[in-house]
């Protein structure tokens, strides 16, 4: 089953219904929303690595936000190779039922956002999500990383996939 | 959720029903009520409120992230104070919702507008006959105005948090995630006298009597161990009085008994009514006398604890109240330490080797007794008084409330610490290596000699050096630095007698230009005036002389914390070093074997030995494994991120040396990452030759945080079981802003296609 928050009243109560009601757009946000980590795919020299992450999406969902230590492996791979990717799912709250199960895997490109205006930005944006990293995401060793989504791929029911690129309907 | 949530209950519409939401305090008051006993009104602030500031806030993930960073168990009281301090300051800092405010203000409103309210705790579950959370958490009286009492209750939520409360969950096995807190708010009933009175006695709970203990003004003052109360026992059926204690009484105050016969017997009705409606016999904290007579509070009689070793009552000593604080300061600074200083001197001054066996003897005696009085000196009063710069911390926090619950810190800088003056020591010599080419060859070549007896070796270093008339004052400095600063033991060794340790680590420095400006203090964040400002107008002027004395105590314990430490280490050393005296001259007779490593622990068994000449050849007793051999095992998982506190900002990538023995010290580069189980006092003087330190015990106020915070070196402490984690030449880069040690060097190698194996775990352990 599904959770939903409790003060919505138009979220649908489970990915079958979502599936009829919803556009990919709406889907992705729904789950982008719920889910507050990011399983982070980075790559460098043919190597690729996976990291668990806490983020946040920007309104329109073209971009994700998070940070990490500077002394991280995932912070000198994307510096290395912008190219990355996140999986956002809902394995923990339908951990039984396979065919409930929803994915969004997003794909873009990673830049570490420096000190100055756009820094205050979007360190807001992640720490209104996570207020309990404000110190984590302030700290003179952590840098803050902002990716430009290009695509999403939404899965549900074991095999289905639609893509959207966000803006693409606006 | 169902039915509207409340978050205020009067006090007079509680029934035993709302135990749950409301707290044992909280019922039996009600209880109380209804059973025609005169308590004060007032309301309750359920746990919904708490938790309703709990989700609102987000402070579970605080919380969360404070207590989930170790095992619990695995936590010091160091640590837990750290993030009790922390959790505080995100209660403080965090707003009380709207709709919570809102029934407290409608509750108010009944009340006439200057009311003075007590604002206390009422944790459900609290209190029972075999535990009690009594003085744990937090209370506050003398509140006025609804920004005091949102203040005052946020401070009451927190105290669920507080060092002292989460020992005590931990003692009894408490679960502090699903622990609560609800608050009673109640107008203040000011009257000439209150107190707290047993039904019977905790300690002999079988004998037919009660106590009764009473002071002027607030029950406050005697429950926080701010007034001595006139005491009596009293027999249970009459209210007889049995025996009488006066209390001290502050200033001129009168020496006539707070409470009369009638007083005591009209107390001791109440005693037995209450058990009567309880079942139990009550602890009462009360207030006011004749028709004025007014119940504050009822709960169980604690059973004391049968264990002797249970540490609860230790806790509670480290949070000492301000007259205690004060008392501690005026008896630690003026009294215990220039004792402690003289007798060290003393001890440092007297010629053992001359003594006869009887004198020697006599000298050893002495010193294991002076040892054992100090340590315990150490445990009663020094430790208690360290208590002092957290309450500057606390004191801090609530009235600037700042983004840093650190920021404090900057307040103590530059007190002139005994570890900081070594330090300048040691940096003077080597700054005399550095511009004196002959004077530093001669110390080369004297540091590579074996030193078979380290006393001879210094003998002979200090005679050559004497006889280079350059190098005369530089011998002048060692002997002093020698015997001033390094009279401490460390396992079996003295560092006085060990020159050839301290040589290499002044040789390490002189040939560190860029280490030298480490020597000294280096001014961090905000200068301390500025602080002292921003405390000083925060707090208002009719509380300046108070902020002034919690600042003055939390600097001197700031400083003493390091003291302490140095002049006990000496005396230590002092015993050890007549423990050597004695151990060469029982070799010298045949009843020792001359290799045999003698310790602190031996001293007994010497003393008889040196008593009874007749005796033949001496067994010493077994000493523990104090210098563990390096562990480099191989291993097919090894560490990659290591998690502690942030104990001291910065970052900096290093080798690691690890410090065990007295050995290690000498090994010391300069340059290296200090990873130790804890800086003690024979080790402070790597700090500044290190580019970063890491500790197993953790804490933001602890001796190597003090000094790495002081010379601006990053440091990660309360890094569990970073012993065995980490090896002598492993590369690591420690992040003193998140409290990180990264394993392995900053630039690595990715996996590659044709891979068999860890391939950076490999080099990382082949490159030592």
């Amino acid at each position: 089953m599904m959770t939903t928050p409790d003060d919505s009243t138009d979220t649908p109560a489970s990915p079958n219904r979502a599936e009829e009601e919803c556009s990919t757009a709406e889907r992705v946000r729904r789950l982008l929303t719920e889910q507050p980590y990011a399983v982070l795919c980075t790559q460098s020299q043919s190597q690729p690595y996976g990291s668990l992450v806490a983020f946040a999406a920007s309104d329109d969902l073209k971009t994700i936000v998070f940070s990490t230590a500077v002394t991280t492996r995932k912070y000198r791979l994307l510096t290395e190779c912008e190219h990355v990717a996140f999986l956002i799912d809902s394995r923990s709250t339908s951990p039984a039922d396979m065919m409930q199960i929803e994915a969004v895997t997003a794909t873009g490109h990673a830049r570490v956002v420096t000190a100055g205006r756009e820094c205050d930005r979007w360190a807001g944006l992640l720490t209104a999500r996570h207020p309990h990293l404000a110190p984590f995401v302030k700290a003179e060793s952590s840098a803050l990383i902002r990716v430009d989504v290009v695509r999403y791929f939404h899965v549900c029911r074991f095999q289905e996939v639609r893509q959207w690129v966000p803006g693409s309907d606006s | 959720m169902g039915a509207r949530q409340r978050f205020v209950i009067p006090l007079a519409e509680l029934t035993d029903a709302d135990e749950p939401l409301v707290g044992g305090k909280a019922a039996r008051l009600a209880a109380l009520a209804r059973a025609g006993f005169a308590v004060p009104g007032g309301f309750c602030l359920t746990i919904g409120a708490y938790q309703r500031f709990l989700t609102l806030s987000h402070l579970s993930d605080v919380i969360q992230m404070e207590l989930g960073r170790k095992a619990f168990g695995d936590m010091r009281w160091e640590e837990i104070w750290d993030a009790a301090l922390r959790i505080r300051s995100a209660f403080t800092g965090a707003t009380v919702p709207e709709e919570v405010a809102a029934e407290i203000v409608n509750a108010t409103d009944q009340f006439p507008e200057q009311t003075c309210w007590a604002v206390r705790s009422t944790a459900p579950g609290e209190d029972s006959s075999q535990r009690s959370f009594a003085g744990l958490h937090e209370s506050y009286v003398e509140v006025v105005g609804l920004a005091a009492i949102l203040s005052a209750v946020r401070r009451v939520w927190a105290s669920l948090w507080s060092d002292a409360a989460m020992l005590y969950r931990r003692e009894l096995d408490l679960d502090p995630g699903r622990s609560s807190m609800a608050v009673l708010i109640q107008p203040m009933r000011r009257e000439p006298v209150s107190g707290v009175a047993f039904g019977r006695d905790p300690r002999k709970p079988d004998e037919d009597y009660a106590l009764i203990e009473c002071v002027p003004g607030l029950c406050s003052r005697l429950v926080d161990g701010e007034a001595d109360p006139d005491r009596w026992r009293v027999r249970r059926s009459t209210g007889e009085p049995l025996d009488y204690h006066p209390g001290r009484r502050e200033g001129n105050g009168s020496d006539v008994p707070l409470l009369d016969a009638a007083h005591l017997a009209s107390l001791t009705r109440t005693l037995v009514d209450v058990e009567s409606l309880f079942g139990w016999p009550p602890d009462l904290e009360w207030t006011g006398i004749d028709d004025r007579f007014t119940v504050l509070q009822a709960r169980p009689i604690t059973a004391p604890a049968a264990d002797p070793d249970d540490k609860r009552a230790w806790y509670l000593t480290l949070r000492p109240g301000s007259d205690r604080l004060r008392a501690l300061r005026h008896r630690i600074v003026d009294e215990l330490m220039p004792e402690l200083e003289a007798l060290g001197r003393r001890f440092a001054s007297e010629p053992l080797e001359q003594h006869s066996d009887e004198q020697l003897a006599a000298a050893l005696d002495e010193r294991l007794a002076a040892a054992r009085r100090w340590r315990q000196v150490y445990w009663d009063e020094f430790i208690p008084f360290a208590h002092g710069v957290r309450r500057l911390a606390v004191y801090y926090n609530d009235v600037v409330r700042p983004e840093d619950p650190y920021e404090f810190v900057g307040l103590l800088q530059g007190e002139p610490l005994l570890a900081v003056s070594r330090n300048t020591a040691i940096a003077a010599l080597a700054d005399e290596v550095r511009r004196n080419a002959s004077l530093k060859d001669l110390l080369v070549r004297a540091s590579v000699e074996p030193a078979h007896d380290p006393q001879t070796w210094r003998e002979s270093l200090l005679k050559q050096l004497r006889r280079l008339p350059e190098a005369r004052r530089f011998a002048e400095r060692l002997a002093t630095l020698l015997d001033e600063h390094l009279d401490i033991a460390y396992g079996a060794d003295r560092l006085s007698d060990r020159p050839d340790l301290i040589l290499h680590n002044i040789l390490e420095l002189a040939q560190s230009t860029d280490l030298v400006s480490r020597q000294t203090p280096v001014p961090m964040g905000t200068s301390a005036s500025v602080l002292e400002q921003r405390l000083m107008e925060a707090v208002g002027a009719d509380r300046h002389e108070e902020a002034r004395e919690v600042l003055e105590i939390g600097r001197v314990s700031w400083r003493l914390r390091d003291n302490d430490n140095l002049l006990l280490a000496r005396l230590e050393s002092q015993l050890l070093r007549a423990v050597h005296v004695a151990a060469e001259r029982l070799a010298g007779a045949g009843r020792l074997e001359h290799e045999a490593v003698v310790r602190e622990n031996a001293a007994a068994v010497l003393v008889e030995a040196l008593r009874k000449p007749s005796a033949g050849i001496m067994a010493l007793p077994a000493t523990e494994e104090a210098e563990k051999p390096a562990t480099t095992t191989a291993s097919a998982e090894t560490p990659r991120q290591l998690v502690g506190q942030p104990a001291a900002p910065g970052m900096q990538t290093g080798r690691v040396r690890r410090v065990r023995t007295a050995q290690d010290l000498g090994r010391f580069q300069a340059g290296e990452v200090l990873v130790c189980d804890a800086i003690q006092p024979m080790m402070t003087h790597l700090v500044p030759l290190a580019c970063a330190v890491v500790e197993r015990r953790g804490g933001m106020l602890i001796h190597g945080a003090i000094i790495a915070r002081e010379l601006g070196i990053p440091c990660v402490n309360g890094v569990a079981d970073v012993m065995e984690m980490l090896d002598d030449g492993d590369i690591v880069t420690v992040d003193g802003h998140l409290g990180i040690a990264t394993v392995g060097a900053p630039e690595f190698d990715l996996e590659l296609a044709d891979a068999s194996g860890p391939r950076e775990d490999a080099r990382r352990r082949s490159s030592r």
